[in-house]
């Protein structure tokens, strides 16, 4: 494999971003933010744990949404970035695979998930695994049933309407959902890994 | 001859290679977009939970800024409030200025906002405000300024950005 995921985690995750004399962050083609990771996972828990059983599934359906839709437009805003091009593209041997395994290790190196991809079928599966990530910290003792990791099930479905999808769509009425994601493992269940399974949408 | 000294937020920034992960200050911290953004409110609004946003809001910048305050020894309220806007700049929510502050009530405004500025990028104008997310930071603000507890102040947005307005207005009253 062509890509350097330890070198690509080394250089980028030296990368600091700084705001503007407005107080914002552009970066990407989007508007970055630094919140506190409890902000976070603050809300997705204690509303995903409130609601009323029968409005969890579209609860967390939502949360997920969230991060398919970040990871589509600022995934496509990293994959097209000056870091990118210095770093993963010259590394880049056969697309849009190496992609794919490059911008979990950028995944990684900017704190969202130490992840990394381990099965690809082009066009229609892909299996992420993640050893250490934020959305895991709800659960600080014991396990819990409810999987977490809404973010890292949208972004991983929207890495994959990138890869395969089609031409990026600003717009985000075509490519975007084309593929969707379900976790099977988590380690806020008591599982040593969160795994991710990403497979084309009906 | 006195010394003019400028008040400037200092962020430490540490990247832990073992687990992967960011901190500033010690506090662990995240990147993301205005769409993840405005989508967690447009669920908080849709769930009617946007009092939930508000708390966790509230909860998640009232530590960072009181160890902040804490750890650098800074006990005026003037610096206080100059520091807590500048670190509002520095996660990339906007420019913040708190017109006043007492103990009963107090009044804010935005210059530019995150929050407005990317639902407006991603959706177009709104017809009701929608920075539930700042009203938490500036609950956070007063709290940590004036010693108290979070849950202390109700804030109200009562002019936004996203409905059109020049800069968003934020009124403050003592619960």
């Amino acid at each position: 494999m062509a890509i350097n995921r330890k070198k690509i985690i080394e250089d980028l995750s030296k990368i600091q971003v700084a705001g503007s004399d407005k107080g914002l962050i552009e970066g990407f083609g989007v508007l970055v933010n630094q919140l506190p990771a409890a902000f976070w996972n603050g809300f997705a828990e204690r509303l995903s744990s409130k609601v009323h059983p029968d409005l969890r599934e579209a609860t967390e359906y939502l949360l997920v949404n969230a991060g398919h839709e970040c990871g589509y437009h600022t995934g496509y805003g990293i994959i097209t970035s000056d870091e990118w091009n210095a770093v993963v593209k010259p590394m880049i041997e056969k697309v849009p695979e190496d992609i794919l395994y490059g911008a979990y290790a950028v995944f990684t190196a900017w704190g969202w998930a130490e992840s990394e991809v381990i099965e690809i079928k082009p066009n229609e599966k892909m299996v992420v695994r993640a050893y250490d990530y934020y959305e895991a910290d709800v659960v600080k003792f014991g396990k819990n049933p409810k999987m977490s990791a809404y973010m890292i099930r949208g972004v991983s479905a929207a890495f994959m309407d990138l890869a395969y999808g089609g031409t990026y769509d600003k717009t985000g009425k075509t490519g975007l959902f084309t593929f969707k994601c379900d976790q099977v493992k988590g380690i806020e269940c008591g599982d040593d890994y969160g795994e991710f399974i990403v497979t084309r949408a009906k | 001859m006195s010394e003019f000294k400028k008040t400037v937020f200092k962020a430490e920034h540490i990247f832990d290679s073992k687990n992967k992960r960011h901190y500033n200050n010690g506090v662990l911290s995240v990147l993301h977009c205005h769409h993840y953004t405005s989508l967690y409110s447009q669920l908080a609004i849709d769930a009617k939970e946007t009092m939930l946003l508000t708390d966790v809001a509230e909860d998640a910048f009232y530590v960072p800024l009181v160890d902040y305050f804490t750890a650098n020894h800074i006990d005026s309220l003037a610096e206080k409030i100059e520091l807590a806007c500048q670190y509002y700049a520095f996660l990339g929510m906007g420019k913040m200025t708190v017109t006043s502050l007492g103990e009963d009530s107090g009044v804010v405004e935005l210059a530019n906002s995150h929050l407005d500025e990317g639902w407006k990028k991603k959706w177009g104008t709104y017809d009701k405000p929608v920075n539930y997310i700042t009203a938490g930071f500036i609950a956070a603000l007063f709290a940590a300024v004036l010693n108290k507890s979070v849950r202390s102040f109700t804030v109200s947005e009562v002019a936004s950005i996203v409905m059109g307005a020049k800069q968003s207005l934020f009124n403050v009253v003592k619960k």
